[in-house]
């Protein structure tokens, strides 16, 4: 019941660091942004593996989770320096006008939540994307043929753009099945020239 | 010096705040404090990032410090208060023939 009450207080205080910093809208902004290259970098990832001929699923495991914390902390450290340095200017903003410390007041700590959650989604989101589209290679014992793998890998990819585009057309209130279509044809562009590249 | 000696009753301060928290919910947690009975909050000059407010508490035995906790927490700062009343009864300012 403790734990309950303090769970909902802080769900109350972080809607009202949102209300204050308003970040919301960056994060969502985020994820979907570092989602969708997550997505792609992990299709550019399998499908080099895939026309350079290689077989062992442990091969695309290693180098796609490599891939992913690469991709993951690069959205975090990324975010993390561009907001904290935005968001340290706005506060010392406020700080000369008002002449006043604000640091620990509840601007201040909204400003610093608001650097941690969109940090935190700048950096899980491309890392949680890219390892969906790797999961058909955990399995690859069970599916057998490795082709399967890269297929089974690549429809996935389709499917994330596609919710991807989803979620994107259910924030601009428009036709959710365009969106889907649209981030989708990227994957399917990222596929087809990848898959034209020379092999030896 | 006790917060509550002299029954505080009255205190009119002039605060400078940023717009965000807005004075809806200074307002609010302004009201919730102890001893509170009302408050009212008005705005005579605003800026981009900041306003300045007119912030009236009425009650009985208002806690000074208490109350200025809030308005800092909020961000605000108090440039000075501007009336207070105190005692069994709420004396309102009189007028004189310096007036």
């Amino acid at each position: 019941m403790k734990l309950l009450g303090r769970w909902s207080q802080g769900i109350d205080n972080l809607r009202e660091y949102e209300r204050i910093a308003g970040f919301w809208q960056i994060a969502r902004r985020a994820l979907a942004n570092n989602a969708f290259d997550g997505v792609l970098t992990m299709v550019g990832v399998v499908m080099g593996q895939w026309i350079g001929g290689v077989e062992s699923a442990a091969t695309v495991i290693l180098t796609g989770i490599a891939t992913s914390i690469s991709i993951g902390i690069s959205g975090l450290w990324g975010a993390y320096l561009a907001e904290s340095a935005e968001r340290g200017r706005e506060l010392a903003e406020l700080e000369k006008i008002s002449l006043t410390d604000l640091g620990e007041t509840k601007i201040g700590r909204a400003s610093r939540v608001a650097v941690v959650v969109v940090s935190l989604v700048d950096g899980l989101s491309p890392l949680a994307s890219s390892l969906i589209v790797l999961t058909p290679f955990f399995f690859a014992a069970l599916i057998g043929d490795i082709i399967v793998s890269y297929v089974i890998s690549m429809a996935l990819a389709l499917v994330c753009l596609f919710g991807l585009g989803m979620f994107l057309g259910h924030i601009s209130g428009r036709s959710l099945i365009g969106y889907g279509i649209r981030t989708a044809i990227a994957g399917v562009v990222a596929i087809v020239i990848t898959r034209l590249l020379p092999t030896n | 010096m006790a917060e509550s000696m002299g029954n505080l009753r009255r205190l009119v301060l002039d605060v400078l705040k940023p717009l965000d928290p807005s004075i809806v919910e200074l307002v609010q947690f302004l009201a919730e404090q102890r001893g509170v009975d009302g408050v009212n909050i008005s705005i005579y000059e605003i800026d981009r990032r900041v306003e300045n407010a007119k912030v009236t508490v009425e009650g009985h035995d208002l806690r000074y410090q208490e109350i200025v906790s809030v308005i800092e927490e909020n961000g605000g700062s108090v440039h000075s208060i501007d009336e207070v009343a105190a005692g069994k009864v709420l004396i309102e300012d009189v007028e004189t023939s310096q007036d």
